[in-house]
Parts: structure tokens; sequence; C-alpha cells
């Protein structure tokens, strides 16, 4: 992807798109402070389906950027592989149940394949962040993971679809979609590409139940308590008992 | 509008070699991260609001306070909730609150405000290049952080544009920010769509720009030496290291944490 | 070219050689360049001209291999750099050989410091290190930009940004420099910038190829070519085929004035400039005396619009316009004229209410602006950007009519009537369910303009409205203004085209940092060189002649006229003012 200098351009678009539409649009509250609605949100998401890997870059970078003018720490490690693999996800997904249709639902089962890859990717993201900054003590999983679940599946399925209906059409007539800069990639059976896919689901809905569980206390490993390695601010137990699951996450994606 | 936190003086520290900066950076963020009780984590945050005094970067500060008012009172609510083991507060029994809880969120709140200045300190002092440069060093791919340098100067552009699309809106009788949720959601599309467009408009040319100056040449590139290391380099990266040092020392012998009343 | 030896093989030196160049793109039906063969010799300047949709940019693109590289479709024919026959390179190998700046200068500039920008290519071809920086310093001096290494771009003026992409491009040493536009989008100033530099670079014997939409940049060139739907109709030294007035407004180009006015009077000398044109125009005679002017003495009864002391400033900073008094009457006309950054766009930004001043108020029909609910005053003040994608996002030219009527409350049927009318005020009826996207530049700007026209506005403010539009379009999108206003709306353009402003607007408003300085009769600005200096407006060539004869005119057609009663010659008149095919 980095030989061809029109991803390399679209990648910085994505990037800076994203960080750019973070700063004139307000937020719309839900419940404010907590729970909100960011047109920001979904601009991975629809560059995924434009430029492919170039919107998992784009979204890396784009978190980092928008770092620059909030100030930077620890955690960003974490939010910006949670941002990779947030670009990375839906435009996958969305080659193997798709359909070979664009990205722009008109049936009922088209929208059914639409928001269960946007709940994928935003779930993927979810767990990410808040397993990396439950890691670092900062913030329980049970609150940051749940929250930026909410966030992404949410602003993404409100701005997403309207606006890939208009832009999607006029990136294809361009010949400027990914799949048209982009050589083949060899393609994998689909038998694989599903278990691939039922891995991801199944790693990352278990890593949001079992991440909601360690952290509140409900659940923790005999191991960590045999090792005496159990600690007050769940750190241990998320970041270790969130691995597997993890693991599990990016096996399945890969094999898409 | 200034967007980003850089400021332009030219002190003691904005002129360190940009290794230095990223350096200090983390080993900053590693010291502070290993304590735990807010006590132990003061002098760092003090030492921090020193440097920046001394960069004179006071305005970064006030440009994020909101952050910093978020960050005194966020970790403390929740912590106190998560961190349920230890001693009640004997005035208030009732509340499922421990005295080490509230203690462990005063100290997140102290770790998260040092990092929250650190990282203030950093972007005040470091433009974008220097940034890059010091990855590309410690072996980042070059195409990777050219994109985030191309990335940053774009975002000025967007910006700008988005505010003329929102002007542009005015004219024909929509205001973005004002009515029910679900139309303002609509409305925040109608901004987006130009924006987006407006930006693939430009991408094609300025991937031809790009080429036309010899990006993907295929011929083997050569580096600019951006900045000297200096001896003063030196020097700075020995007291950074030596405050990373007894931080750590400190941590493995036991100290920083917060124990059951 | 017609009068070159014709040689087969190809020889070293030719700087550029093209045989027989074509190239359709992808999903169009026909060629944008047909066969087109050309030679360039090493330090020459040749000025390509041509209308819209003429090849200019397709040709220029052919230079360096992006066409085919980049551009899907199908390409024809042979080019020679320096005597290397162009096959399989990529466009980054030809980098050192050919340099291309291009009109938007905001898409060729990717780093946040002067010093980056120029090093960036530098890197890229391996220059060595040492190299780099004696490189840096002479282009920075050629352009002029010393002293503004750890500047950011962004922070420059559209000229020093031209000039700082132009370094960028020299830096690398290419032995041919090709200029698609690179003017359009300066004012006047800055395109002096580029002008003065371009005839540096010539002395020291780069050789130039320049993409041009006004032919005064075509006088000091070798060779001029004009093309028209993908063919080159004429190639010539520009003293024959500048003065060829029919021939350069049959292919939509605009002629100069002082060609005009010379073949008019059948004068064959070559006026290179005003003062050479002034001296054979002397030997005519000289004009009649000024015809007395209808003096408007009719004073309007209630203002449109009061601007009252505004001043205006950006968070924070110097202010960009300061104690602003005016008042526009229904009917006018008006060019707001001044140098980028003077404040001119600031000012008519708080006029139509997009931007509350800091100080002052401004006042329509009596009423404060800022206390006028959105939804009313989007119906009486109308403001079009310069570059029409700014506001257009709908999916066909019907849904962008509509959307603001629906914005004000309106009901279908009446939206569905004024959709017809402004539609068909723009000339755009035709093309109704067309995507907007895929209109060209000039169908865009008028479809920006239908969609507030709908809203009936009574005063319409329009920031460049000519800007990246051909001769045609130009004239087009003027007489639309014209029209509108002889209905009876009040028209403020912002503009650096002297003559849209000197042909259409009645009364000027200048601004000089931030301050105005002019707001009187257009006439009158114009018979004050001085002042007009002092603020880096240049006022049309005609009218500049006509001050070597203590006159003002305004348009070709005055002049004409003032000199046709004392021409020994018999006075050929062309019209009103050429009329382009369209």
């Amino acid at each position: 992807m980095w030989e061809n200098t029109r991803l390399v351009v679209f990648t910085a678009i994505c990037a800076s798109l994203y960080a750019a539409v973070l700063i004139p649009f307000k937020v719309l509250p839900i419940i404010p402070g907590v729970a909100e609605l960011r047109p920001a949100n979904a601009v991975p998401v629809i560059c995924s389906f434009l430029f492919g890997p170039a919107a998992a870059w784009g979204a890396a970078i784009g978190n980092l950027i928008g770092e620059f003018f909030g100030g930077m720490g620890p955690g960003d490690v974490f939010g910006c592989t949670a941002n990779f693999l947030y670009g990375m996800a839906p435009y996958k997904i969305w080659e193997l149940i798709g359909g070979a249709e664009p990205p722009t639902p008109k049936t009922l089962s088209a929208w059914a394949r639409f928001a269960f890859t946007l709940f994928l990717s935003s779930a993927l993201c979810a767990l990410v962040v808040g397993w990396g900054l439950n890691l670092l003590g900062f913030v329980p999983f049970a609150v940051l993971g749940n929250l930026v679940l909410f966030n992404n599946f949410v602003s993404s399925m409100l701005f997403a679809p309207l606006l890939l209906a208009v832009i999607y059409p006029r990136v294809a007539r361009g010949r400027l979609l990914y799949h048209h800069l982009l050589p083949a990639r060899p393609t994998k059976s689909r038998a694989v590409r599903f278990s691939g896919l039922a891995l991801l689901t199944c790693a990352v809905v278990g890593g949001m139940i079992a991440g909601n569980l360690l952290a509140s206390g409900y659940w923790t490993p005999s191991l960590l308590v045999a090792m005496g390695w159990e600690t007050q601010s769940r750190a241990a137990e998320v970041g270790l008992g969130l691995v597997p699951f993890l693991l599990l996450a990016i096996t399945g994606l890969a094999l898409l | 509008m200034a967007l980003f936190l850089y400021l332009d003086h030219r002190t003691f520290v904005h002129r360190r070699h940009p290794l230095v900066k990223v350096a200090a950076l983390l080993l900053f963020f590693v010291s502070a991260f290993v304590m735990e009780h807010p006590l132990f984590i003061l002098p760092l945050s003090a030492s921090v609001a020193a440097l920046i005094l001394w960069t004179k970067s006071t305005p970064t500060l006030q440009r994020i306070r909101v952050l910093f008012l978020f960050i005194a009172i966020f970790p403390v609510l929740i912590w106190s909730v998560f961190y349920r083991n230890g001693t009640p507060f004997p005035t208030l029994p009732f509340l499922p609150i421990t005295q080490e809880g509230a203690l462990y969120g005063l100290g997140m709140a102290a770790k998260l405000g040092t990092f929250l200045a650190t990282g203030a300190l950093f972007l005040s002092t470091t433009r974008i290049e220097e940034f890059a440069y010091a990855f590309t060093l410690l072996g980042l791919p070059y195409r990777i952080s050219f994109t985030l340098t191309l990335a940053f100067r774009l975002v000025p552009l967007f910006l700008e544009s988005a505010v003329t699309v929102v002007q542009a809106q005015r004219c024909r009788g929509l205001d973005i920010n004002s009515g029910p949720l679900f139309q303002r959601l609509r409305h925040y599309v109608l901004v987006l769509i130009p924006v987006f467009m407006g930006a693939l408009r430009r991408a094609d040319q300025m991937s031809i720009a790009l080429e036309v100056r010899g990006f993907n040449s295929g011929r083997p590139r050569s580096s600019f030496q951006r900045a000297p290391w200096t001896g003063a380099d030196t020097l700075a990266v020995i007291a950074v290291l030596a405050v990373t040092a007894l931080y750590l020392s400190l941590w493995s012998a036991g100290y920083g944490r917060i124990r059951s009343l | 070219m017609d009068n070159r030896s014709s040689v087969l093989s190809p020889s070293p030196a030719d700087a550029l050689r093209l045989e027989q160049v074509s190239f359709t793109y992808a999903e169009a039906s026909t060629p944008a360049l047909r066969e087109v063969s050309l030679r360039i010799q090493p330090g020459e300047l040749v000025v390509v001209i041509g209308a819209s949709g003429a090849g200019k940019s397709t040709l220029v693109k052919c230079l360096n291999r992006v066409i085919p590289a980049f551009q899907a479709g199908a390409f024809t024919g042979d080019v020679w750099l320096f005597g290397r026959h162009l096959l399989q390179e990529r466009v980054g190998e030809l980098a050192g050989i050919v340099g291309v700046v291009f009109q938007d200068f905001e898409a060729q500039l990717f780093s946040t410091t002067v010093r980056d920008e120029v090093i960036f290519g530098m890197e890229q071809l391996g220059v060595s290190p040492e190299e780099m920086q004696e490189r840096l310093d002479a282009v920075l001096a050629l352009v002029g930009l010393t002293g503004f290494e750890v500047r950011d771009p962004t922070t420059l003026s559209g000229g020093q940004k031209q000039r700082l992409a132009i370094a960028a491009m020299l830096a690398l040493r290419p032995q041919i420099l090709v200029l698609d536009e690179p003017t359009t989008d300066l004012d006047p100033q800055g395109r002096q910038e580029i002008f003065t530099l371009l005839s540096r670079m010539r002395a020291e014997g780069y050789t130039l190829v320049l993409v041009e939409h006004e032919l005064a940049a075509a006088v000091d060139a070798d060779w001029v070519i004009l093309l028209s739907e993908g063919q080159i109709v004429a190639v010539d030294r520009p003293e024959r085929l500048l003065p060829q007035i029919e021939l350069l407004t049959r292919y939509g180009v605009r002629p100069r004035d002082l060609d005009r006015i010379c073949a008019a009077f059948g004068i064959t000398a070559f006026p290179r400039d005003v003062d050479t044109a002034a001296l054979h125009l002397r030997e005519i005679g000289e004009p009649r005396s000024e015809p007395s002017l209808p003096t408007s003495e009719q004073q309007p009864i209630v203002p449109l619009l009061q601007v009252e002391a505004v001043s205006h400033s950006y968070s924070g900073g110097a202010p960009v316009v300061t104690h602003a008094t005016l008042s526009i009457a229904e009917g006018e006309f008006i060019a707001l004229l001044g140098q980028n950054g003077s404040g001119k766009t600031t000012l008519a930004k708080i006029v139509s209410g997009l931007l509350p001043p800091t100080q002052g108020r401004v006042l329509l029909r009596g009423e404060e602006l800022g206390r006028l609910p959105l939804h009313r005053v989007a119906q009486e003040i109308s403001y079009v950007f310069q570059n029409p994608d700014h506001q257009l996002f709908a999916e066909t030219v019907e849904e962008e009519v509509a959307f603001g009527l629906r914005n004000i409350g309106l009901e279908t049927a009446e939206v569905a009537l004024r959709i017809e009318e402004a539609l068909e005020a723009v000339g755009l009826n035709a093309l109704r369910t067309h995507d907007p996207f895929l209109l060209g530049r000039g169908e865009r700007q008028r479809l920006a303009v239908a969609a507030l026209l709908a809203l009936r506005p009574r005063l319409l403010i329009l920031d460049e409205p000519t800007t990246g539009l051909d001769y045609p379009e130009q004239r087009r999108m003027m007489e639309l203004l014209r029209r509108l206003h002889a209905e009876g709306r009040t028209i403020i353009i912002i503009t650096h085209v002297p003559w849209v402003a000197a042909e259409y607007a009645e009364r000027a408003l200048l601004m000089v940092h931030g301050q105005l300085v002019w707001d009187g009769s257009l006439r009158g600005l114009c018979a004050q060189p001085e002042l007009c200096a002092s603020a880096a407006f240049r006022p049309p060539e005609v009218t500049r002649l006509g001050l070597h004869f203590k006159r003002t005119f305004l348009s070709v057609d005055e002049c004409l006229a003032a000199f046709s009663s004392v021409a020994h010659q018999p006075f050929r008149s062309d019209e009103d003012h050429p009329q382009p095919v369209s």
C-alpha cells in the first residue's frame, strides 16, 4: 500500500479529516460528557469502505494528531492501535458479507449486515482501548470499553450511511476506491474467511463480556489468585484476562 | 487561529535534539506511571510545572484547562466506586467508598494530570517535523512519518473548508448548531459532504505534485541533518535518566504504593 | 513548429518533443488531446493558451508521464525529453528533469516549514546533505524567500506560497519547468511577483512552458500555442498571434485591450506595452474631449444596508477591518477591491451577516442585521463563495437548488416554481438531473449562484465570481449578473480582474490594510494612479492607455468611440465587445 502515492495521500487525508472534523462540530450529547455522538467517530469507518488499508493507518495517525491539540499520554499507544483496527475491520468484514454490494445499504438484509459490520468494528476498537487503559490502571474497562462501543457504534451507524450514500458512488465513478488502486489480494478460501469472521465475532463479543466481568470484580481468573497477582485497580485481571480474546480477535481479522 | 499547541520560543528546551525530547517524554511517563500514591507523584508534577514556566508554555495549559478539570474530578469519582476493598470512611460509613479507593483516585488524578501536563509541555516545545524525525531515527519507516507530517499540514486546510461550508450553508438558511438532535445530525452530514468531496478532489492533484517532486522516484533517499547533537543534549538526557532511575528504585523498594490502612 | 525544419530522428537539441500525442480519458467519448506535435528548444519560453477544455492541462500532464501513469485512458504518441524517449518511466523518475508547478498551491505544499518544503524533493532524489544546504540557499535567494526558512507555509501570502512551490521545484535542478496556470488564484500583487520571477529565470536560461489564461503573460514569449478541442490551432510569435483578434476570440481567449485598439485603427506595429501603444495612438490624433457624463444626482431614498463604524479582528489578533462606514442603496453594482489580506472578504462577510463585527453595526433597512432571524437574512442577502464546491453537496442539480428553499419553509409548488426560475436564469435547466460534482467549473459556479438566487435575495455578494473560468464563461457569468442587476437586484463583487470591475461595476470600494480608502465611482478611482498603485490595484490596459491622454476609459469601446472622429483610418468597430463562441 505504501508504494502507491495515491494511497499515501488518502491515508493523510483520512487522518486529517478525522482530526479536523473533531474540532468544528460540537458533539451531540445524549448524556452530556458520557454518551455522545461525534461525527468524527464515523470517519474511520467511511474511509475504510472507500480506501481500505489506507483508512486503518489514517485512523491511527489521525488519532495521534487529535492528541496534538489536546495533549498526549501513555494511553495513546492503545488509542492508535484501537483506531487502526477500527479503520481496518469494516472493509474486510464487508468484503466477506457485503456480497459485492456497495456499502450503501438499501434492503433490510443489507442493513443488517452493515450494522453487524459496524458493531463488530466498534466492539473491536472498544475492546482494545478498554483493555489498554485498564491495563495502565487509568480507567476501568467497565466504564471506557462500554462507552467507546456505544459512541463508535451509534455515531457511525448514524453518519456513515448518510455520507456513504453520496460519497461512495462518486469515488467509485472516479475509480479511486481501494480495489481500483491496489493489486488484488491473494484470495483465501471462503471457508477460511468465514471461520475468521466467526473467530473475530466470538472473541470480540466474548472479550466485551469478560472485560466487564473482570473489571467489576465478578470474575477473577484462578491463576491470578494462585500467583497472588490480584490488584485493586483490576489492572492485572483485565490486562491478563483479556489477552486470549485479543489474540483470537487479531487472528480472526487476519484470516478475513 | 492557532490550532496546534506549539509555541515558537527558542528556550533551552525548545532547542534540544528531537530524540532528547521524545526520550524525556517517555521517561517522565514511566516515572509517573510506577507510582500510585499522590504524594510521590507531586514532585514530578512540580518539576513539569517548573519546566512549563521556563519554556513559556503556560498559554497551552490555559487552552486545555477544561481537560485538567475533567481529570481532577473523573478518576476520583470512578475509582472511589471501583476500588472497593479497604477501610470505609469512619464519618461516612454508609457510603460504598473506601479511604484507599479515594486515595487511589487522587493518585490517579495526579498521575493523569502529570501526563497531560508533560504532553502539553512536549507539544508546546516540539514541532511535528522534530517528532517525525525522532521516530524516523528510531526506525519508523519514512513513508509513515511523512504521512504523519502531511496529515498534520492538511488539518488547518480541511478545518478552514469546514468553516467555509458552514457559512455557505448559513446563506441558504441553515444553522447547523440549532434544532432537535436528529435535525442537527442531518445538518452535520450536509457540511461533511462538501468537506469530504473537496478533500478528494484535491487528493489527485496532491499525489501528482508529490511524484513530480521525486516521491516514489525509486532512488535511494538522503536525509538533511536537521539537528546536531550537542553536549547540552547529553546533559539533559542524563538529568532525565537520573529522575527515572530514582523513581524506578523507589518503586522496586516498594514505595509509592497504596497499602491497606 | 511552422518555420523549423522537421527532423525525423529526435535530436538532443530539442528540450521537448511531442509527436502525434493523443489522449482520451476513460469514460470520455472524445479525445482530450488529438495528434499534438510540437518541439521546444532549450532556453525558450513557450506560452500555451486556450479556453477551458481545450486540453491545456492534459498537454502539461503528458510532458512528464503523469498521463498515462496517473490517469486511466487511451494514450498514443511519443514524447522525448532532451533526446530521451519516454516509455515506461515513473513520474518520480523524471523529477530532476521536468519540474511542474500547479495552480492550486495548497495542494503542492506538504511541509510545515519553508525549509522542509524545499528539502523534501532533494531528499527523495538522494541529494547529499551539504549540497542540499547550498541549493536551499540558492533557490530561496532566487525566489526572494531568504530569511523565511523556519516560517510555516500556511502563514505566507498566495504569491509567496506559489514562489515557494517554484523554489521547491527548482531545488531539483530541472532542465525544463512547466507552470500550469500558476497565477490564477493570486491577486495582482502575487501575479506580478511570479512574472518578475519568471523573467529572472528566463534570463538565467531556464526552458519554460507556461499555461496562462491572460495574454499579458504571452507578450515576451518565444512562441505562443493556441489550443482548442485538443488540437493546436495556431503556433506563432506573440507579435503575430496576439493581434489576431478574431482568431483568439473564436477560440475563447480574451484578446488584449491594446491589440484590439490598434487593430481597430489599423495600426500594424505590435503594441508591446501601454507606453508603446500610446505612442502609436498619438499618431492618429488626440481623443475627443470628455463627453459630459450623465451625473447621477438622484439620492437613494432608503439605503438597503448601512455599515456603521465596523471593525473586526479574529480572536484577539490585529484588526483586519478598521472603522469602515458606508451605505449601500438598492440597485447598486459595486466592486470591492483590494489586495489579498486587505480585509475585503472580511468586510463582505460582515455586510452579508455571516460574521458579526467585533465593533460597530450593520443595519438592513434600518434593522440591526445580527438580530434578524436567519431565514429572513437568507432571503435578503446571499453570499456566493469563491469556490463553488464549498456549497454544493446534493445528488442532483435540482436538489441543490431546492435545499435552501426548503430551509426557509416554502411549499412544494413554490419550490418547484423557483427551481425552474433560478435554473432558467443561469442556463442550467437542461442539466436538472445531473450530479453537480460532475459539472464543469463554470457550470458549478453558476449552480452555486442559482442555489442562492432561488431565495430571491435583494443583495447578492459574490467573491471572485470569475476565478477559474475561461473568457466565454467569465462573460457569461458577468452578463448574468448584469441581467440580475437590471432586474433591480443589488450586486457586490469582490474581484481581482480589472476589466470585470471596470466594465460592470459603477461604484468601487477600495481597501488597504483593513481601511476603506476609496468609496466612489470606479472612473474616479481609475483617474488616480497613485492611489491605485498604493493598493496594488492595476486598472485595465485601456484605462492606463487613456491616462496618457488624460482620459479614463473603462472599456475598449469607450476608447474607440473617443478616437473614432479623429482617426485617419477607416474605423472598424467590433460591436459591443468581442462575442466568444460558446
